[in-house]
């Protein structure tokens, strides 16, 4: 039984080859380098997706708060500095947090029609602070 | 009982073939595992859920479907209680968009009743193997009557 559920399971991760990013949870278009985030300038805008008590220790310049904690009212104050031009970097801890992934992947659904051009730090914090 | 555990193992495996990448995704919430053993296992373990189950209903490869299912899920409690332990905020996704919300308790009890359910199958199944029933009986038995 335990072969035979290898025979549909490669059948199917065939059929979703192209759907499904094998190496890393967030597809490596959704992924940006600190250095091209920076070289993004002002036309971006950034999102710390890490707790409200990290945010206030420290976060990238000019960073826009926006956890799942307060989502309403922090989207709120977010929804009106982003226009369908800018491309928004959202970032949480390290490598390793969901947090980044997950509010990029809601920001993309909060919008009519779905926000484009959302971008995950690829590092997190810990990256920029190291290239800061 | 055999029909509704493995009835509930066939549904809960559908709706997770349904959109493997989501599974995957919740089995990396997990942190246990490396992104491309999450994602491979999200194509892998809804199939065998699906088998063991229907073994379960149809009574073939029987013991073998409800040792597989008792392993998953005995591996499954132990992985959700240590994400607990680690303070991770997780989605169970076992059953797709429906469990999305349960709370850790609400995941516990689903759980450990279908532990539970399986492991009374699993007795039924070892005092059936020592008690058979006069349908079981030998031949001979039989003809001695």
């Amino acid at each position: 039984m335990l072969a035979l559920a290898c025979l549909p399971a490669i059948a199917e991760g065939f059929y979703f080859r192209d759907k499904v990013s094998w190496q890393s949870a967030i597809r490596a278009s959704e992924l940006v380098t600190v250095d091209t985030a920076k070289a993004w300038g002002e036309s971006a805008l950034w999102v710390d997706a890490r707790p409200d008590e990290e945010y206030a220790q420290d976060h990238v310049p000019g960073a826009f708060s926006l956890n799942e904690d307060h989502w309403d009212e922090l989207l709120a104050q977010f929804l009106p500095n982003w226009s369908p031009d800018r491309k928004v970097i959202v970032y949480c801890s390290a490598q390793s947090c969901n947090t980044a992934r997950d509010v990029a992947k809601r920001l993309r659904e909060s919008t009519q029609p779905p926000m484009q051009n959302v971008f995950v730090l690829e590092g997190g914090w810990e990256e920029w602070v190291k290239k800061k | 009982m055999d029909i509704i555990v493995g009835g509930i193992f066939v549904y809960a495996g559908i709706l997770k073939l349904i959109d493997p990448v989501q599974f995957g995704l919740d089995i990396d919430n997990y942190k246990t595992l490396p992104w491309f053993l999450s994602v491979r296992l999200a194509f892998y373990l809804p199939w065998l859920e699906v088998f063991c189950g229907l073994a379960l209903v149809f009574r073939c490869f029987y013991r073998g479907g409800l040792a597989i299912l008792i392993a998953l899920i005995a591996v499954f409690i132990g992985a959700t209680i240590a994400a607990r332990v680690r303070g991770l905020d997780i989605t169970c996704g076992c059953f797709g968009h429906a469990s999305q919300h349960w709370s850790f308790p609400q995941h516990m009890a689903v759980d450990l009743g279908i532990f539970v359910a399986l492991g009374a199958l699993f007795a039924f199944e070892l005092i059936r193997n020592v008690n058979p029933g006069p349908d079981e009986w030998p031949r001979s038995s039989h003809r001695r009557d």
